[in-house]
């Protein structure tokens, strides 16, 4: 008897530990995000500002030189604002776009990138440019560090314009919720034993920018 | 031994890997916030993981709006104390608190619980003298960039990594050939023999000595502190009470030499809003938590451990071989931790050194 219960609190133990992602993001990011297209209706760039929470924003504004305390202006933030843009490079700008299903590359941020500070918040202001533009039917555009350890969001309050909107297009933004009731009895209805439990999480989770063209 | 039992100990035996390897796989593959695999979006965590991912993340933005609120109002620094706590608790599931390194030394070494808890605060208290030591002097005296901090870390890491790989050698090196002398066919052959010499002569028991290296003849006699606490080791006098705290300080060390991402982020964020000090307690009574949760995975894995033992106790043959295999993977595992944080971390660049 005691036997069973061990395997059983081993079985338990391991699944309940074995699920990914036991940390906590350090760095929590609010995002505006702007697709720009061309005339001809294809999209050239996606362009982000990037808020940081207080607690990066006074941390990775610490020791750096400004003439007046407590203010960065964006020379003296540019230095910041170049070590930022190459060391997100090797994360692909945590920015992934798929046209008609299909993952496209961005490419690096065009010059004219820029950090400013304002009520003791950093934001980062960057574009990446398609090369070359881009038509799809369903354009499709996330942001995530799959290691949690930045929080990406897109803020409440308009989350995402387009610049030269094509006709007949509509953008649609799904930011994460909370689970409806219908949602959360559903997941509550799932069988122990059934490895399936992503599905409302996923849409609570869900952060992303969706654009449908005709 | 009969069939139920030796189910029990494989289970039991499984259990403690299984525990080890879970707790490793958390601070190995989170340890290096950009270092992990691309292959999607974060996972959709539920259910009680879900949980302890939306406290520590909680109670961690609560801390900046509490450390604001200290500048004005001192009761808000009780707040931050009971949330600092709370944080820290939750957070140690999270990477670089060495649940995974500390518990595997414990098992390999067969270590008491108490040992277990006693390193588990050892670690943890350094580790936050370590962020509030980086802070105070690279931010507080020299005034340094994130950036500079961020490198000094990545030092730090590297020391204490290397660190990690090289106890887990030497305890592969003990233990495997502990293992390895009971795998041996000859032994058996000397199993009716002699072993009453084993047990009386067992302080000075000789690993190289074909005859003595059977502890399982030994604790036929009831012999336990033979069996259990010291036939393996290297050095019988390295091994006895006194020094465990001796060896355990390269453990201590390997785990608390790192600091927390967290913990810096924190001070640095009090240190801008003029409360330097207010971040300190913050980050010891953090560090309080932190300990509180990695001394619980490491008891509850000494505690399988003990549990493998007792069902072997008397019995001769596999039990043991499993027990010494049960060891001498702990081992490797530690070897596998201290690898994979060393190579992960080589080819991955920090936000926090941003």
């Amino acid at each position: 008897m005691i036997t069973m219960i061990r395997i059983l609190l081993s079985v338990l133990l391991c699944f309940t530990f074995a699920s990914p992602a036991l940390t906590h993001p350090h760095v929590w990011v609010t995002m505006h995000t702007e697709l720009v297209y061309a005339p001809d209706g294809s999209i050239t760039g996606v362009h982000h500002d990037w808020a940081f929470d207080d607690m990066f924003s006074a941390f990775a504004t610490q020791g750096l030189d400004s003439k007046t305390k407590g203010k960065f202006t964006r020379e003296e933030l540019a230095p910041l604002a170049k070590v930022n843009i190459e060391s997100l490079k090797e994360y692909d700008y945590f920015t992934y776009v798929t046209a008609d299903g299909v993952k496209t590359a961005l490419t690096d941020p065009a010059p004219g990138y820029w950090l400013d500070y304002t009520n003791q918040i950093l934001t980062l202001h960057f574009t990446l440019p398609f090369k070359p533009p881009v038509k799809a039917k369903l354009l499709t555009i996330e942001v995530y560090d799959p290691t949690i350890f930045v929080d990406f969001e897109w803020a409440k309050d308009k989350p995402a314009r387009v610049v030269n909107l094509p006709h007949g297009c509509k953008l649609d933004v799904v930011l994460p919720r909370e689970m409806t009731y219908a949602e959360g009895k559903a997941l509550s209805e799932i069988p122990a034993d059934s490895a399936n439990t992503t599905m409302a999480w996923g849409a609570q989770f869900a952060n992303k920018i969706l654009m449908h063209c005709p | 031994m009969t069939p139920s039992r030796r189910s029990a100990l494989v289970h039991c035996a499984l259990f403690v890997l299984c525990t080890l390897l879970i707790v490793g796989t958390i601070d190995v593959a989170l340890a290096q916030p950009f270092g992990a695999s691309r292959g999607g979006p974060p996972p959709d965590v539920g259910g009680m993981t879900g949980w302890i991912f939306a406290k520590q993340a909680a109670f961690y933005r609560m801390l900046s709006s509490t450390i604001r609120a200290s500048k004005s109002d001192g009761s808000a620094a009780y707040t931050l104390m009971g949330i600092s706590f709370l944080y820290g608790i939750f957070h140690a599931a999270g990477p670089g608190h060495g649940k995974a390194v500390i518990s595997s030394y414990l098992v390999a070494n067969d270590e008491t619980w108490r040992r277990g808890i006693a390193l588990s605060f050892a670690s943890a208290v350094l580790q936050a003298f370590t962020a509030i030591t980086i802070v105070g002097v690279a931010a507080v005296l020299l005034n340094v960039t994130a950036h500079v901090m961020g490198q000094t870390v990545r030092v730090i890491e590297i020391v204490s990594y290397a660190l990690i790989v090289l106890i887990g050698l030497r305890l592969l090196w003990v233990k495997g050939r502990a293992l390895l002398r009971l795998l041996r066919p000859q032994h058996h052959d000397h199993h009716d023999h002699a072993h009453r010499d084993h047990a009386y002569s067992h302080d000075h028991h000789g690993h190289d000595h074909g005859h003595h290296h059977g502890n399982d003849h030994a604790h036929e006699h009831g012999d336990e502190a033979h069996a259990w606490g010291h036939a393996h080791a290297l050095e019988p006098s390295e091994l006895t009470g006194k020094h465990w705290l001796r060896r355990g300080l390269s453990a201590i060390v390997a785990v608390g030499l790192r600091p927390c991402s967290g913990a810096i982020i924190v001070l640095v964020f009090a240190l801008a809003q003029g409360l330097f000090w207010i971040g300190v307690a913050s980050t010891f009574v953090m560090g309080l938590g932190t300990a509180i949760t990695v001394a619980a995975v490491a008891t509850l894995a000494v505690a399988a451990r003990g549990f493998a033992g007792r069902l072997v106790k008397g019995k001769p043959g596999g039990g043991m071989i499993l027990l010494r295999g049960v060891e001498t993977a702990a081992a490797v595992l530690i070897i596998v931790f201290g690898v994979a944080l060393l190579s992960g971390y080589m080819v991955s660049e920090r936000m926090v050194g941003v």
